[in-house]
Protein backbone atom coordinates (compact mmCIF):
# COMPACT_ATOMS: atom_id res chain seq x y z
CA UNK A 1 0.00 0.00 0.00
CA UNK A 2 2.87 2.40 0.74
CA UNK A 3 4.14 2.33 -2.76
CA UNK A 4 0.96 2.56 -3.96
CA UNK A 5 0.62 6.24 -2.37
CA UNK A 6 4.16 6.91 -3.68
CA UNK A 7 3.23 6.74 -7.30
CA UNK A 8 3.39 10.72 -8.64
CA UNK A 9 -0.34 11.15 -9.85
CA UNK A 10 1.63 13.45 -12.71
CA UNK A 11 3.06 9.75 -14.36
CA UNK A 12 -0.22 8.80 -14.76
CA UNK A 13 -1.48 12.21 -16.28
CA UNK A 14 1.03 11.74 -18.48
CA UNK A 15 0.79 8.65 -19.72
CA UNK A 16 -2.86 9.25 -20.72
CA UNK A 17 -1.75 12.23 -22.20
CA UNK A 18 0.65 9.94 -24.32
CA UNK A 19 -1.80 7.42 -24.76
CA UNK A 20 -4.28 9.77 -26.13
CA UNK A 21 -1.43 11.29 -28.64
CA UNK A 22 -1.21 8.06 -30.09
CA UNK A 23 -4.94 7.70 -30.91
CA UNK A 24 -5.60 11.57 -32.26
CA UNK A 25 -2.14 11.27 -33.80
CA UNK A 26 -3.68 10.24 -37.45
CA UNK A 27 -6.42 13.07 -37.04
CA UNK A 28 -3.66 15.86 -36.93
CA UNK A 29 -1.09 14.61 -39.19
CA UNK A 30 -0.74 14.11 -42.72
CA UNK A 31 0.33 10.74 -43.84
CA UNK A 32 4.31 11.03 -45.36
CA UNK A 33 2.61 10.01 -48.86
CA UNK A 34 0.04 12.33 -48.77
CA UNK A 35 3.15 15.01 -48.90
CA UNK A 36 4.79 16.55 -51.48
CA UNK A 37 9.11 17.14 -50.85
CA UNK A 38 9.20 19.53 -53.79
CA UNK A 39 8.40 22.64 -52.20
CA UNK A 40 10.06 25.33 -54.66
CA UNK A 41 9.23 25.83 -57.77
CA UNK A 42 10.99 24.22 -61.04
CA UNK A 43 11.41 22.98 -64.16
CA UNK A 44 13.03 19.59 -65.27
CA UNK A 45 14.79 21.23 -67.74
CA UNK A 46 17.10 18.03 -68.89
CA UNK A 47 16.81 14.26 -68.18
CA UNK A 48 19.44 11.51 -68.87
CA UNK A 49 18.86 7.91 -68.37
CA UNK A 50 17.20 7.93 -64.86
CA UNK A 51 18.85 11.43 -63.82
CA UNK A 52 17.64 14.81 -64.13
CA UNK A 53 18.57 18.47 -63.86
CA UNK A 54 15.98 21.01 -62.26
CA UNK A 55 16.45 24.23 -62.56
CA UNK A 56 14.80 26.67 -60.03
CA UNK A 57 12.35 29.23 -60.76
CA UNK A 58 14.13 32.52 -59.72
CA UNK A 59 12.75 34.61 -56.60
CA UNK A 60 14.58 38.10 -56.80
CA UNK A 61 14.67 40.22 -60.51
CA UNK A 62 18.30 40.47 -60.67
CA UNK A 63 20.51 37.01 -60.54
CA UNK A 64 24.18 36.82 -59.75
CA UNK A 65 25.80 35.96 -63.29
CA UNK A 66 27.64 32.82 -62.45
CA UNK A 67 24.53 29.34 -62.08
CA UNK A 68 25.24 26.98 -59.30
CA UNK A 69 24.86 23.59 -60.08
CA UNK A 70 24.18 21.57 -56.81
CA UNK A 71 25.26 17.64 -56.47
CA UNK A 72 23.19 15.90 -54.19
CA UNK A 73 24.33 13.02 -52.36
CA UNK A 74 23.34 9.24 -53.61
CA UNK A 75 22.05 8.28 -50.44
CA UNK A 76 18.31 9.38 -50.16
CA UNK A 77 17.38 12.18 -52.48
CA UNK A 78 18.14 15.66 -52.77
CA UNK A 79 14.53 16.55 -50.88
CA UNK A 80 16.36 17.26 -47.87
CA UNK A 81 17.94 20.62 -49.47
CA UNK A 82 14.30 21.94 -50.38
CA UNK A 83 12.27 20.20 -47.12
CA UNK A 84 9.96 22.88 -46.10
CA UNK A 85 9.93 26.28 -46.97
CA UNK A 86 11.43 27.67 -43.94
CA UNK A 87 14.46 25.49 -44.09
CA UNK A 88 14.96 25.19 -47.86
CA UNK A 89 19.14 25.25 -48.85
CA UNK A 90 17.60 26.20 -52.37
CA UNK A 91 15.15 28.79 -51.86
CA UNK A 92 17.24 30.64 -49.25
CA UNK A 93 20.24 30.52 -52.00
CA UNK A 94 17.28 31.94 -54.42
CA UNK A 95 16.13 34.65 -52.28
CA UNK A 96 20.36 35.85 -52.42
CA UNK A 97 19.45 36.25 -56.26
CA UNK A 98 20.96 32.73 -57.05
CA UNK A 99 20.23 31.05 -60.11
CA UNK A 100 20.42 27.69 -58.82
CA UNK A 101 19.89 23.87 -60.80
CA UNK A 102 20.03 20.32 -58.92
CA UNK A 103 21.07 17.44 -60.04
CA UNK A 104 17.87 14.54 -59.38
CA UNK A 105 20.87 11.26 -59.58
CA UNK A 106 16.74 9.09 -59.90
CA UNK A 107 16.65 5.62 -59.07
CA UNK A 108 18.53 3.29 -60.77
CA UNK A 109 17.30 -0.19 -61.46
CA UNK A 110 18.95 -3.61 -62.42
CA UNK A 111 20.05 -2.32 -65.42
CA UNK A 112 22.66 0.35 -64.39
CA UNK A 113 24.30 -1.98 -62.14
CA UNK A 114 27.70 -1.50 -64.57
CA UNK A 115 26.95 2.74 -64.08
CA UNK A 116 30.33 3.14 -62.35
CA UNK A 117 31.91 7.10 -61.28
CA UNK A 118 33.29 7.52 -64.54
CA UNK A 119 29.70 7.26 -66.13
CA UNK A 120 29.17 9.65 -62.47
CA UNK A 121 31.25 11.84 -63.15
CA UNK A 122 32.48 12.66 -66.77
CA UNK A 123 28.93 11.31 -68.11
CA UNK A 124 26.20 12.65 -66.36
CA UNK A 125 27.90 15.54 -64.31
CA UNK A 126 29.89 16.92 -67.08
CA UNK A 127 26.80 16.62 -69.53
CA UNK A 128 24.86 18.96 -67.37
CA UNK A 129 27.54 21.35 -66.58
CA UNK A 130 27.85 22.01 -70.42
CA UNK A 131 23.81 21.86 -70.88
CA UNK A 132 24.09 24.71 -68.08
CA UNK A 133 27.25 26.64 -69.43
CA UNK A 134 24.69 26.76 -72.93
CA UNK A 135 21.73 27.96 -71.50
CA UNK A 136 23.35 30.65 -69.47
CA UNK A 137 25.94 31.87 -72.21
CA UNK A 138 28.49 31.31 -69.05
CA UNK A 139 32.13 29.69 -69.73
CA UNK A 140 32.62 28.36 -66.09
CA UNK A 141 29.55 27.29 -63.04
CA UNK A 142 29.76 27.00 -59.70
CA UNK A 143 29.55 23.54 -58.88
CA UNK A 144 28.06 22.42 -54.66
CA UNK A 145 28.72 19.08 -53.70
CA UNK A 146 27.19 17.47 -50.35
CA UNK A 147 28.01 14.14 -49.11
CA UNK A 148 28.78 11.83 -51.23
CA UNK A 149 27.71 14.25 -53.70
CA UNK A 150 30.63 15.92 -52.84
CA UNK A 151 33.30 13.78 -53.88
CA UNK A 152 31.89 13.13 -57.46
CA UNK A 153 31.96 17.01 -57.33
CA UNK A 154 35.34 16.89 -56.07
CA UNK A 155 36.29 14.23 -59.08
CA UNK A 156 34.78 16.39 -61.72
CA UNK A 157 36.75 19.31 -60.16
CA UNK A 158 39.96 18.10 -60.35
CA UNK A 159 39.21 16.53 -64.17
CA UNK A 160 37.61 19.54 -65.49
CA UNK A 161 38.86 22.67 -63.91
CA UNK A 162 38.47 24.70 -66.85
CA UNK A 163 34.65 24.40 -66.22
CA UNK A 164 34.30 25.30 -62.55
CA UNK A 165 34.38 28.72 -61.04
CA UNK A 166 33.97 27.88 -57.41
CA UNK A 167 33.86 25.06 -55.56
CA UNK A 168 31.78 24.36 -52.53
CA UNK A 169 32.22 21.27 -50.86
CA UNK A 170 29.57 20.72 -48.17
CA UNK A 171 30.63 17.51 -45.61
CA UNK A 172 32.65 16.29 -48.21
CA UNK A 173 33.50 12.37 -48.27
CA UNK A 174 37.08 12.14 -49.03
CA UNK A 175 39.84 10.81 -46.67
CA UNK A 176 38.35 6.91 -45.56
CA UNK A 177 40.82 6.09 -43.23
CA UNK A 178 40.46 8.87 -40.80
CA UNK A 179 36.72 8.55 -40.75
CA UNK A 180 35.68 8.20 -37.66
CA UNK A 181 31.80 7.29 -38.11
CA UNK A 182 30.03 3.74 -37.47
CA UNK A 183 29.20 3.24 -41.30
CA UNK A 184 33.07 3.64 -41.97
CA UNK A 185 33.87 0.91 -40.06
CA UNK A 186 31.30 -1.20 -41.83
CA UNK A 187 32.32 -0.12 -45.36
CA UNK A 188 36.24 -1.11 -44.07
CA UNK A 189 35.38 -5.05 -43.13
CA UNK A 190 32.65 -5.28 -46.31
CA UNK A 191 33.78 -7.81 -49.28
CA UNK A 192 32.14 -5.08 -51.47
CA UNK A 193 33.24 -7.65 -54.80
CA UNK A 194 30.82 -10.09 -53.77
CA UNK A 195 28.43 -8.09 -53.12
CA UNK A 196 28.28 -6.42 -56.42
CA UNK A 197 28.42 -9.95 -57.92
CA UNK A 198 25.94 -11.72 -56.38
CA UNK A 199 23.57 -8.95 -55.21
CA UNK A 200 24.99 -6.13 -58.30
CA UNK A 201 23.16 -3.05 -56.77
CA UNK A 202 23.77 -1.81 -53.39
CA UNK A 203 20.02 -1.95 -51.96
CA UNK A 204 18.35 0.74 -49.95
CA UNK A 205 17.69 -1.95 -47.23
CA UNK A 206 21.55 -2.26 -47.18
CA UNK A 207 21.31 1.33 -46.31
CA UNK A 208 18.72 1.35 -43.32
CA UNK A 209 20.52 -1.13 -41.52
CA UNK A 210 23.54 1.34 -41.68
CA UNK A 211 21.33 4.25 -40.32
CA UNK A 212 19.78 1.68 -37.91
CA UNK A 213 22.69 1.79 -35.70
CA UNK A 214 24.00 5.15 -36.07
CA UNK A 215 23.06 6.49 -32.43
CA UNK A 216 20.08 3.32 -32.08
CA UNK A 217 18.36 4.51 -29.01
CA UNK A 218 18.09 8.24 -29.26
CA UNK A 219 17.03 7.57 -33.35
CA UNK A 220 14.87 4.86 -32.51
CA UNK A 221 13.40 5.52 -29.59
CA UNK A 222 13.26 8.94 -28.17
CA UNK A 223 12.90 10.39 -31.57
CA UNK A 224 9.09 8.59 -31.70
CA UNK A 225 8.67 9.65 -28.32
CA UNK A 226 9.07 13.13 -28.44
CA UNK A 227 7.00 13.09 -32.15
CA UNK A 228 3.57 11.62 -30.18
CA UNK A 229 4.81 14.04 -27.19
CA UNK A 230 4.36 17.11 -29.67
CA UNK A 231 1.41 15.69 -31.35
CA UNK A 232 0.13 19.16 -31.35
CA UNK A 233 2.74 21.67 -32.55
CA UNK A 234 2.05 21.65 -36.01
CA UNK A 235 5.52 23.15 -37.27
CA UNK A 236 7.44 20.19 -35.60
CA UNK A 237 5.14 17.37 -36.78
CA UNK A 238 4.72 18.88 -39.94
CA UNK A 239 8.77 18.95 -40.19
CA UNK A 240 9.21 15.37 -38.68
CA UNK A 241 7.18 13.59 -41.21
CA UNK A 242 9.26 15.70 -43.67
CA UNK A 243 12.43 14.22 -42.82
CA UNK A 244 11.10 11.14 -41.95
CA UNK A 245 9.85 10.96 -45.30
CA UNK A 246 13.44 11.66 -46.85
CA UNK A 247 14.73 9.16 -44.15
CA UNK A 248 12.66 6.47 -45.49
CA UNK A 249 13.05 6.85 -49.09
CA UNK A 250 16.99 5.82 -50.65
CA UNK A 251 17.30 4.68 -53.82
CA UNK A 252 19.83 1.96 -54.85
CA UNK A 253 23.51 2.34 -55.57
CA UNK A 254 24.54 1.22 -58.82
CA UNK A 255 26.95 -1.28 -58.03
CA UNK A 256 29.91 -0.41 -59.86
CA UNK A 257 29.86 2.94 -58.64
CA UNK A 258 29.41 1.39 -55.01
CA UNK A 259 32.12 -1.24 -55.60
CA UNK A 260 34.44 1.74 -56.66
CA UNK A 261 33.31 4.00 -54.33
CA UNK A 262 33.75 1.47 -50.64
CA UNK A 263 37.07 0.10 -52.38
CA UNK A 264 38.85 3.87 -53.17
CA UNK A 265 37.85 5.74 -50.61
CA UNK A 266 36.94 3.76 -47.27
CA UNK A 267 39.44 0.75 -48.29
CA UNK A 268 42.00 1.96 -49.94
CA UNK A 269 41.81 5.72 -49.52
CA UNK A 270 43.22 6.43 -52.76
CA UNK A 271 41.27 9.90 -53.30
CA UNK A 272 43.01 11.82 -50.62
CA UNK A 273 46.48 10.23 -51.23
CA UNK A 274 46.33 11.34 -55.61
CA UNK A 275 46.30 7.58 -56.02
CA UNK A 276 42.54 7.54 -57.54
CA UNK A 277 41.78 7.03 -61.47
CA UNK A 278 38.66 7.23 -63.19
CA UNK A 279 38.66 5.17 -66.71
CA UNK A 280 42.21 5.64 -66.48
CA UNK A 281 41.86 9.32 -65.57
CA UNK A 282 43.97 10.41 -62.60
CA UNK A 283 42.25 12.30 -60.15
CA UNK A 284 44.55 14.79 -58.78
CA UNK A 285 43.35 16.88 -56.04
CA UNK A 286 46.02 19.61 -57.14
CA UNK A 287 44.10 20.35 -60.16
CA UNK A 288 41.54 22.24 -57.48
CA UNK A 289 42.83 25.44 -58.13
CA UNK A 290 39.68 27.93 -58.29
CA UNK A 291 38.05 29.60 -55.11
CA UNK A 292 36.70 26.70 -52.81
CA UNK A 293 34.85 26.48 -49.73
CA UNK A 294 34.20 23.89 -47.88
CA UNK A 295 31.79 23.25 -44.98
CA UNK A 296 31.96 20.78 -41.95
CA UNK A 297 29.94 19.90 -39.09
CA UNK A 298 31.35 19.11 -36.22
CA UNK A 299 28.74 16.64 -34.72
CA UNK A 300 28.46 14.66 -37.96
CA UNK A 301 27.62 11.37 -37.51
CA UNK A 302 27.83 10.47 -41.07
CA UNK A 303 30.87 12.17 -42.15
CA UNK A 304 33.24 12.57 -39.32
CA UNK A 305 34.59 15.74 -40.02
CA UNK A 306 38.43 14.32 -39.57
CA UNK A 307 37.17 12.60 -43.29
CA UNK A 308 35.99 16.02 -44.49
CA UNK A 309 38.65 18.29 -43.34
CA UNK A 310 42.00 17.02 -45.28
CA UNK A 311 40.00 18.30 -48.72
CA UNK A 312 41.19 21.76 -47.77
CA UNK A 313 44.72 21.01 -47.16
CA UNK A 314 44.85 18.97 -50.00
CA UNK A 315 43.98 21.20 -52.77
CA UNK A 316 45.98 23.49 -54.87
CA UNK A 317 43.62 26.17 -54.45
CA UNK A 318 45.22 29.69 -52.98
CA UNK A 319 41.63 31.53 -52.46
CA UNK A 320 40.02 28.27 -50.02
CA UNK A 321 37.87 28.74 -46.60
CA UNK A 322 36.92 25.82 -44.15
CA UNK A 323 34.01 26.43 -42.26
CA UNK A 324 33.13 24.51 -38.97
CA UNK A 325 29.56 24.72 -37.27
CA UNK A 326 28.07 23.64 -34.14
CA UNK A 327 25.43 21.06 -35.84
CA UNK A 328 25.29 17.64 -37.64
CA UNK A 329 24.98 15.92 -41.11
CA UNK A 330 21.72 16.90 -41.92
CA UNK A 331 21.60 20.02 -39.23
CA UNK A 332 24.13 21.93 -41.19
CA UNK A 333 21.62 21.89 -44.20
CA UNK A 334 18.12 21.92 -43.24
CA UNK A 335 17.86 23.55 -39.95
CA UNK A 336 17.50 27.24 -38.43
CA UNK A 337 21.27 27.37 -37.85
CA UNK A 338 21.71 26.71 -41.25
CA UNK A 339 19.30 29.86 -42.08
CA UNK A 340 20.75 31.61 -39.95
CA UNK A 341 24.30 30.96 -40.18
CA UNK A 342 25.88 28.89 -42.78
CA UNK A 343 23.69 30.14 -45.58
CA UNK A 344 24.34 33.57 -45.02
CA UNK A 345 27.95 33.31 -44.69
CA UNK A 346 28.04 30.65 -48.12
CA UNK A 347 25.94 33.15 -49.93
CA UNK A 348 28.16 36.32 -49.15
CA UNK A 349 31.27 34.13 -49.92
CA UNK A 350 29.77 32.90 -53.33
CA UNK A 351 28.38 36.68 -54.42
CA UNK A 352 31.87 37.78 -54.18
CA UNK A 353 32.77 35.47 -56.53
CA UNK A 354 29.52 35.12 -58.73
CA UNK B 1 33.34 -43.20 -41.81
CA UNK B 2 33.78 -42.97 -37.87
CA UNK B 3 37.06 -41.73 -37.71
CA UNK B 4 36.94 -38.94 -40.10
CA UNK B 5 36.03 -35.52 -39.87
CA UNK B 6 33.06 -33.89 -40.86
CA UNK B 7 34.05 -32.32 -43.67
CA UNK B 8 35.02 -35.65 -45.14
CA UNK B 9 31.38 -36.83 -44.07
CA UNK B 10 29.87 -33.77 -45.85
CA UNK B 11 31.95 -34.44 -49.35
CA UNK B 12 31.13 -38.40 -49.00
CA UNK B 13 27.62 -37.16 -48.86
CA UNK B 14 28.02 -34.53 -51.58
CA UNK B 15 29.41 -37.55 -53.60
CA UNK B 16 26.55 -39.86 -52.66
CA UNK B 17 24.18 -37.41 -53.55
CA UNK B 18 25.81 -36.64 -57.35
CA UNK B 19 26.61 -39.83 -57.68
CA UNK B 20 23.18 -41.13 -57.97
CA UNK B 21 21.96 -38.49 -59.75
CA UNK B 22 24.01 -38.65 -62.33
CA UNK B 23 23.79 -42.58 -62.69
CA UNK B 24 19.76 -42.14 -62.77
CA UNK B 25 20.25 -39.20 -64.98
CA UNK B 26 22.28 -41.44 -67.42
CA UNK B 27 20.16 -44.66 -66.80
CA UNK B 28 16.50 -42.44 -67.75
CA UNK B 29 18.29 -40.74 -70.13
CA UNK B 30 17.17 -42.24 -73.63
CA UNK B 31 13.38 -42.66 -72.24
CA UNK B 32 13.41 -38.67 -72.15
CA UNK B 33 15.03 -38.09 -75.26
CA UNK B 34 11.31 -38.81 -76.19
CA UNK B 35 10.42 -35.45 -74.62
CA UNK B 36 13.37 -33.89 -75.36
CA UNK B 37 12.28 -30.56 -75.80
CA UNK B 38 9.94 -30.44 -72.40
CA UNK B 39 10.48 -28.46 -69.75
CA UNK B 40 11.02 -31.71 -67.62
CA UNK B 41 14.14 -33.04 -69.61
CA UNK B 42 15.81 -29.88 -69.14
CA UNK B 43 15.14 -29.80 -65.76
CA UNK B 44 16.08 -33.08 -65.29
CA UNK B 45 19.47 -32.63 -66.94
CA UNK B 46 20.34 -29.86 -64.79
CA UNK B 47 18.75 -31.30 -61.83
CA UNK B 48 22.29 -32.26 -60.16
CA UNK B 49 22.82 -28.58 -59.91
CA UNK B 50 20.13 -28.51 -57.67
CA UNK B 51 21.49 -31.51 -54.97
CA UNK B 52 24.65 -29.82 -55.07
CA UNK B 53 23.60 -26.53 -54.56
CA UNK B 54 21.69 -27.67 -51.88
CA UNK B 55 24.61 -29.34 -49.81
CA UNK B 56 26.65 -26.69 -50.16
CA UNK B 57 23.92 -24.20 -49.13
CA UNK B 58 23.92 -26.55 -45.47
CA UNK B 59 27.74 -25.61 -45.16
CA UNK B 60 26.89 -21.95 -45.63
CA UNK B 61 24.46 -21.86 -43.34
CA UNK B 62 26.55 -23.61 -40.87
CA UNK B 63 28.97 -20.69 -41.17
CA UNK B 64 26.31 -18.23 -41.55
CA UNK B 65 24.85 -19.65 -38.15
CA UNK B 66 27.90 -19.23 -36.35
CA UNK B 67 28.48 -15.24 -37.17
CA UNK B 68 24.51 -14.56 -36.77
CA UNK B 69 25.23 -16.04 -33.06
CA UNK B 70 28.30 -13.79 -33.11
CA UNK B 71 26.22 -11.21 -34.16
CA UNK B 72 23.53 -11.79 -31.33
CA UNK B 73 25.99 -12.39 -28.55
CA UNK B 74 27.49 -8.79 -29.39
CA UNK B 75 24.28 -7.23 -28.75
CA UNK B 76 23.84 -9.17 -26.03
CA UNK B 77 26.54 -8.74 -24.41
CA UNK B 78 26.70 -5.00 -24.78
CA UNK B 79 22.81 -4.51 -23.30
CA UNK B 80 24.07 -6.27 -20.42
CA UNK B 81 27.30 -3.93 -19.37
CA UNK B 82 25.16 -1.04 -20.63
CA UNK B 83 22.20 -2.00 -18.53
CA UNK B 84 24.76 -2.72 -15.82
CA UNK B 85 26.43 1.01 -16.37
CA UNK B 86 23.02 2.44 -15.86
CA UNK B 87 22.31 0.78 -12.56
CA UNK B 88 25.02 2.00 -11.18
CA UNK B 89 24.67 5.48 -12.11
CA UNK B 90 20.79 5.46 -11.19
CA UNK B 91 20.19 2.56 -8.51
CA UNK B 92 17.01 4.43 -7.09
CA UNK B 93 13.69 3.73 -9.32
CA UNK B 94 12.49 6.71 -10.56
CA UNK B 95 9.30 8.25 -8.82
CA UNK B 96 8.77 11.68 -10.54
CA UNK B 97 8.20 12.86 -13.55
CA UNK B 98 11.07 14.58 -13.64
CA UNK B 99 13.05 11.75 -12.07
CA UNK B 100 11.59 9.59 -14.97
CA UNK B 101 13.12 12.01 -17.70
CA UNK B 102 16.57 12.42 -16.25
CA UNK B 103 16.63 8.11 -15.84
CA UNK B 104 15.26 8.03 -19.39
CA UNK B 105 18.10 10.44 -20.34
CA UNK B 106 21.13 8.35 -18.84
CA UNK B 107 19.78 5.22 -20.13
CA UNK B 108 19.49 6.21 -23.87
CA UNK B 109 22.84 8.22 -23.61
CA UNK B 110 24.71 4.97 -22.05
CA UNK B 111 23.24 2.68 -24.45
CA UNK B 112 23.65 5.09 -27.09
CA UNK B 113 27.55 5.32 -26.47
CA UNK B 114 28.27 1.40 -25.59
CA UNK B 115 26.51 0.48 -28.77
CA UNK B 116 28.08 3.03 -30.72
CA UNK B 117 31.72 1.87 -29.29
CA UNK B 118 30.57 -2.01 -30.50
CA UNK B 119 29.80 -0.57 -33.95
CA UNK B 120 32.61 0.93 -34.19
CA UNK B 121 34.93 -1.75 -32.64
CA UNK B 122 37.07 -4.10 -35.32
CA UNK B 123 35.25 -7.05 -33.71
CA UNK B 124 32.04 -5.99 -34.97
CA UNK B 125 33.08 -4.76 -37.87
CA UNK B 126 35.11 -8.29 -38.50
CA UNK B 127 32.31 -10.23 -37.85
CA UNK B 128 29.26 -8.47 -39.45
CA UNK B 129 31.30 -8.35 -42.72
CA UNK B 130 31.52 -11.98 -42.57
CA UNK B 131 28.47 -12.35 -41.30
CA UNK B 132 26.88 -10.45 -44.53
CA UNK B 133 29.23 -12.07 -46.66
CA UNK B 134 28.14 -15.80 -46.13
CA UNK B 135 24.33 -14.20 -46.20
CA UNK B 136 26.11 -13.09 -49.71
CA UNK B 137 27.06 -16.85 -50.60
CA UNK B 138 23.29 -18.51 -49.64
CA UNK B 139 21.94 -15.88 -51.85
CA UNK B 140 24.57 -17.15 -54.83
CA UNK B 141 23.52 -20.56 -54.00
CA UNK B 142 19.58 -19.52 -54.41
CA UNK B 143 20.19 -17.48 -57.75
CA UNK B 144 21.88 -21.12 -59.07
CA UNK B 145 18.91 -22.94 -58.30
CA UNK B 146 16.81 -20.34 -59.95
CA UNK B 147 18.68 -20.64 -62.86
CA UNK B 148 18.44 -24.00 -63.36
CA UNK B 149 14.61 -23.20 -63.27
CA UNK B 150 14.46 -20.90 -65.65
CA UNK B 151 16.93 -22.68 -67.87
CA UNK B 152 14.12 -25.40 -68.21
CA UNK B 153 11.75 -23.02 -69.65
CA UNK B 154 14.02 -21.59 -71.81
CA UNK B 155 14.86 -18.40 -69.96
CA UNK B 156 17.78 -16.72 -69.33
CA UNK B 157 19.90 -16.79 -66.43
CA UNK B 158 21.42 -13.66 -64.49
CA UNK B 159 24.91 -13.86 -65.73
CA UNK B 160 23.28 -13.90 -69.63
CA UNK B 161 21.13 -10.84 -68.37
CA UNK B 162 24.14 -9.44 -66.74
CA UNK B 163 26.05 -9.87 -69.88
CA UNK B 164 23.10 -7.61 -71.81
CA UNK B 165 23.34 -5.24 -69.16
CA UNK B 166 26.99 -4.65 -69.46
CA UNK B 167 27.23 -4.62 -73.28
CA UNK B 168 24.20 -1.62 -73.44
CA UNK B 169 26.04 0.12 -70.45
CA UNK B 170 29.13 -0.36 -72.60
CA UNK B 171 27.71 1.21 -75.96
CA UNK B 172 25.36 4.14 -74.09
CA UNK B 173 29.06 5.42 -72.46
CA UNK B 174 30.10 5.30 -76.14
CA UNK B 175 27.65 6.68 -77.52
CA UNK B 176 27.25 9.27 -74.60
CA UNK B 177 31.11 10.35 -74.85
CA UNK B 178 30.60 10.55 -78.81
CA UNK B 179 27.57 12.95 -77.92
CA UNK B 180 28.94 15.16 -75.75
CA UNK B 181 31.98 15.43 -77.97
CA UNK B 182 30.00 16.75 -80.68
CA UNK B 183 28.34 19.04 -78.54
CA UNK B 184 31.10 20.71 -77.16
CA UNK B 185 33.09 20.79 -80.48
CA UNK B 186 30.13 22.04 -82.12
CA UNK B 187 29.94 24.93 -78.86
CA UNK B 188 33.40 25.80 -79.09
CA UNK B 189 32.66 26.15 -83.36
CA UNK B 190 29.58 28.76 -82.60
CA UNK B 191 31.91 30.31 -80.19
CA UNK B 192 34.56 31.25 -83.29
Amino acid sequence: MQSESRVDPKIIEEILKFSKNVVEAPKLVSAPDEISLEVTKHDVVQEMDKTRLLHYKPLTDKQHKTPLLISYALINRFHILDIHPEKSWVRNLLEQGFDVYMLDWGTPTSMDKYLDFDDYVNGYLDAYVEYIKNETSTEKISLQGYCTGATIATAYATLHPESVKNYIATAPVIDGWRDTTVISNLAKHMDVDKMVEIIGNMPPEFMYYCFSVLKPFEQGIEKYVNFFKNIDNKRFVDNFIRVEKWLGDTPPIPGELFRQWIRDIYQDNLLIQNKMFIEGQHVDLKNITMPIFTQVAVADHLVSPECSMPLHYAIGSEDKTLRMYPTGHVGMIASSLSQKKVLPELGQWLAERS
Amino acid sequence: MQSESPKDITDYYKHLSLFWTDIIHLMSSKPQALTSIGPMRAFAANSKKISTELIEINEDLLEFNKHLTEYYKQLADTWTDAQKKVNLKAPEVPQDIEQIEAFKRIWIDIFDNDFTELFDSQKFGENYGKLVSKELELTKHWNNITNVILQSVNLPSKEEIDEVYKEIHSLKKRVGKLELELKKRSMKENAK
